[in-house]
């Protein structure tokens, strides 16, 4: 394939597209229809939307197919501590997709068959977390230096103020609390969401102008442009 | 001797078993879930400005609902949901019109239904609420659904068309919506919610996440672009304004007894780790 298919093509779809969508977000660029009061961009952009939820649908279906292949070659190969493994798994993914295309996915068969496997387990692994965090708490959370006393009280203040019953016996945690939540925590908050802000901002602006390549998969150093 | 002695005291009590940890932890979490001890629960600000606006929408209002969480939250924001479709039903006048950016999301709707029956308060699918199913693609469903509802999905999550049903009847884009209300895990959800809904078209933004997300979302809340954000852990809040005392308040004991059990573990190990400390100086 030549660099032109490999690389300008998709940096120029790249680009068109995210100039539209922020053009569309941004802006309401005339001509304005008179009964919608949408702008011309405005249909544009609910196509290229619903292209990408097909397509992530799409992808939805291809990592099954992709996870039915990775396990299936486990299976074939033995991969000692792994083979049994993926033998149950691809039972399980055949069993929910009969399930689902036979009854529906939202049937009373596919939705039993959720709550008494998927939903039970995933609740119980979830919940086993508390466990995990209590653990860490007891040996983490001890005042060894100014920096682990400080996070030792504000953790000790958090968690008397999510216990109700502690909360209404010593209303003074809520204030505390409350004080800890609106000034240290969303300014340290803010300050991540703005960097992290910035640095999408950078990364769609290279990704725009063809400086961010990982989308086009693998590329030489020649092709990505030095 | 006796000094070698206390010190081993120390350094056990500072290093316990976890399986003793656990143990307790577990007593801590089972005795209020068999006897409920029945805690006072204290209602913040936040759980009554939702529990207001919900109550203070004109009659007609229509609300959007995402079930953006997984089976994994739903002991935490499964009792969220049925408390608030309790106090939309009760009201009454509110049109609800829920979907899921979670694959999981209409079999846990459907889950939080059954428990709230809306049938006893006359409530009837497709005319005071509906299901439009999980849209796939999260922040991409999220702007395409506000931008055109109808383009992007025609029917409900049993395939029916939404044209079928009267409560779908003028509702075209985000702007239909006179409040968003989101249960979510995922932060791409719940942040996600705010860029595409709350920025461009200024839909009051009810949000409900886990605890550990709170202050990930809190500078959208102090900077007002939620109008009020609950951790699902405070569901019991609601049920209390509500009149409906179910699973929430139940864990609320659970909340209380384990906390303190984890805040008497962080008193011990603090005492064992400077006795400790103090016995091998001496």
């Amino acid at each position: 394939m030549s660099l032109m298919v490999r690389r300008q093509i998709p940096i120029l779809i790249v680009f068109v597209t995210a100039l539209i969508i922020m053009a569309d977000y941004f802006l309401q660029l005339p001509p304005i229809d008179a009964v919608t009061k949408k702008s011309w961009t405005s249909s544009l952009v609910t196509d290229i939307q619903n292209w990408g939820i097909v397509l992530a649908a799409f992808a939805l279906g291809f990592g099954a197919v992709n996870l039915s292949y990775l396990h299936t070659r486990h299976i074939s190969r033995r991969t000692k501590g792994q083979w049994p493994f993926s033998i149950w798994l691809l039972l399980i993914i055949i069993i929910f997709a009969v399930t689902g295309i036979r009854y529906g996915a939202t049937s009373s068969t596919y939705s039993w068959l959720y709550n008494s496997s998927y939903f039970a387990l995933s609740a119980t692994v979830y919940s086993s977390l508390g466990f995990y965090m209590t653990s860490g708490i007891y040996r983490a959370l001890r005042a060894r230096n100014l920096e682990s006393m400080l996070l030792l009280i504000v953790g000790a203040i958090a968690i008397m103020r999510n216990a109700p019953a502690i909360a209404v016996a010593a209303p003074i945690v809520i204030n505390m609390e409350a004080w800890i939540s609106a000034i240290p925590t969303t300014s340290a908050q803010r300050g991540i969401m703005i960097g992290a802000a910035l640095g999408a901002i950078a990364l769609g602006i290279r990704t725009m102008i063809g400086r961010e390549t990982g989308f086009l998969g693998r590329l030489t150093e020649a092709e990505k442009g030095g | 001797m006796g000094g070698s002695e206390q010190k081993g005291i120390w350094s056990r009590l500072e290093n316990v078993p976890r399986e003793i940890l656990y143990g307790l932890l577990l007593i801590a979490f089972i005795i209020p879930m068999v006897r409920p001890i029945g805690f006072p629960i204290p209602i913040s600000d936040e759980s009554k400005r939702w529990y207001n606006w919900i109550e203070n929408l004109p009659d007609g209002s229509v609300i959007m609902i995402d079930f953006g969480y997984s089976g994994g939250g739903e002991p935490e924001l499964g009792p969220m949901a049925v408390a608030v479709y309790h106090h939309m039903f009760r009201r009454g006048g509110l049109k609800a019109i829920a979907m899921s950016t979670s694959t999981e999301g209409p079999l846990l709707w459907e889950k939080a239904m059954a428990e709230v029956n809306p049938g006893q308060y006359g409530a009837q699918y497709g005319v005071d609420y509906i299901h439009i199913g999980f849209i796939t693609g999260t922040e991409t469903a999220m702007a395409a659904v506000g931008k055109d509802l109808r383009a992007t999905t025609s029917t409900d999550y049993k395939g029916v068309s939404l044209d079928q049903f009267p409560i779908m009847e003028g509702i075209t884009d985000a702007s239909s919506f006179d409040t968003l209300i989101v249960y979510t895990t995922g932060g791409d959800q719940s942040e996600g919610w705010v860029r595409q809904w709350y920025t461009p078209y200024q839909v009051p933004y009810l949000c409900s996440t886990l605890a550990m997300m709170v202050p990930t979302m809190l500078p959208y809340r102090n900077a007002g672009q939620i109008v009020a954000l609950l951790a699902g852990a405070t569901s019991g809040q609601m049920e209390s304004l509500v009149g409906k005392p179910a699973r929430g308040i139940k864990s609320a004991d659970v909340i209380t007894t384990t906390h303190i059990l984890v805040l008497a573990y962080v008193v011990l190990g603090n005492i064992a780790y400077y006795a400790s400390k103090a016995s091998r100086k001496g």
